[in-house]
């Protein structure tokens, strides 16, 4: 039974660490101007391999993205995905999920 | 049967087969908050697909001769979108039928009915203005296309033929083409299209050509504040919709006793979330300035839902 638990609790430390060496992607998107526009987007973004959490703020124009250690976005990668939503890609900025986590 | 009875049954209530169809064939576009009549220019992503689930009940009841015709028609029209890119998008629309025409012949009542699928219509959007900036866009795109006889043109009952007021579908292929224009903000969206469907002649009976001025003003009521993330959106809907048609041709002569133009305005509401939009909405006719004894419409309701696969 201890080596079951002691299993889990490793296995729980290196899903947390695998998230936590991972990329914050905060990307400014134009055109982004009700509920509908989220899904498409939110789609096109789970179709790249490494993509985990997705959070997007139609009020402040911004799609958050975590991506997996090993995954990284392109700026030309994103104006094409947007671009292919209907939307328009401006910016983005990035940071490690580490330093992220720091902040909270 | 009275011949006069038949002339102007097939007359006066076929402009109202017309408007329909126009209505149907226009007003089944995009999945996004959108008109409810209407197209809107919004697009639809690449490799993406949509549903719509239009329910309408179109009556019209207040005869001006003694005839008493009372016509209810009923549409279950479904809308498939496809993004072929961020800019062009295809759609289909194929609606099933169940029209209802009573009259009163000879101091009888009679019924005459008809239902199955109509007439499927395909058409291509295609954007040529986009202008995006944060919490807003603005769109203008063409559209054309063409709807194709599938329907039955030819269904009887026990008097006859059906006239094509009460047929499910036209026997004729007619192009449609328009422009639709769409400023979309955080807290309203207003939607305008302007379009045109030629209709063409089958089985000696051509409906005149429809004319379409389209309007939507959508604001949302709740959230009343926007605070971060994506929550549903409830809208309030106002729409007006200006439609003129033609006189029909029957055996190449102008029935005197058909088109005209017509005024709706349209209130409504609108749920929106991420995945699905439900809504309804009632056209109300406020001017009807038909020819002769055209059949006028009392109201036109309409029910749907959107999804996003």
């Amino acid at each position: 039974m201890k080596k079951v638990m002691a299993a889990v609790m490793l296995s729980m430390i290196w899903s947390a660490v695998t998230v936590a060496a991972g990329t914050e992607y905060r990307m400014r998107v134009d055109g982004l101007a009700c509920p509908y526009c989220a899904y498409g987007i939110e789609k096109k973004l789970k179709e790249i391999e490494g993509v985990g959490k997705i959070d997007v703020d139609l009020n402040a124009g911004l799609v958050i993205v975590d991506v997996a250690e090993g995954t990284s976005l392109t700026e030309p990668q994103m104006k094409t995905l947007f671009q292919d939503a209907g939307f328009t890609y401006r910016s983005m900025t990035e940071k490690s999920l580490d330093e992220s986590a720091k902040h909270e | 049967m009275n011949p006069d009875c038949g002339r102007l049954t097939l007359h006066g209530v076929s402009t109202l087969v017309a408007l329909m169809t126009g209505s149907v064939v226009i007003g089944t576009g995009s999945a996004w908050s959108a008109p409810i009549t209407f197209n809107t220019a919004l697009p639809v992503a690449k490799n993406e697909f949509l549903v719509r689930e239009q329910f309408i009940i179109n009556r019209s009841s207040d005869d001006p001769i003694s005839l008493n015709r009372d016509r209810t028609a009923k549409a279950a029209v479904s809308v498939l979108g496809y993004g072929v890119n961020g800019k062009l998008a295809l759609f289909g629309v194929l609606p099933y039928r169940d029209n209802e025409l009573k009259l009163t012949v000879a101091g009888q009542r009679i019924k005459r009915s008809a239902s199955g699928f109509g007439d499927l219509t395909v058409f291509g959007r295609y954007t040529v203005v986009q202008r995006d900036q944060p919490g807003r866009n603005f769109r203008i795109a063409p559209f054309a296309g063409i709807k194709a006889p599938t329907g039955d043109d030819d269904k009887r009952d026990a008097t006859g033929v059906l006239p094509p007021s009460v047929q499910v579908g036209s026997g004729s292929w007619d192009p449609l083409l328009g422009v639709v224009s769409t400023y979309q903000t955080l807290d309203y969206q207003i939607d305008g299209q302007i379009s045109y469907q030629i209709n063409n002649e089958a089985n000696n009976f051509e409906a005149g050509d429809v004319a379409r001025l389209d309007g939507s003003l959508q604001y949302r009521l709740w959230p009343r504040t926007l605070g971060g993330g994506v929550p549903a959106f409830f809208y309030g809907v106002i729409e007006a919709n200006l439609i003129y048609q033609q006189k029909n041709q029957v055996n190449s002569q102008s029935n005197p006793d058909s088109g005209g133009t017509r005024l709706f305005l349209t209130p409504g509401i609108q749920y929106v979330t991420r995945r699905w939009i439900a809504e309804t909405a009632i056209q109300v006719p406020v001017v009807q300035n038909l020819n002769g004894d055209a059949l006028e419409n009392d109201y036109i309701a309409r029910v749907s839902v959107r999804f996003n696969f």
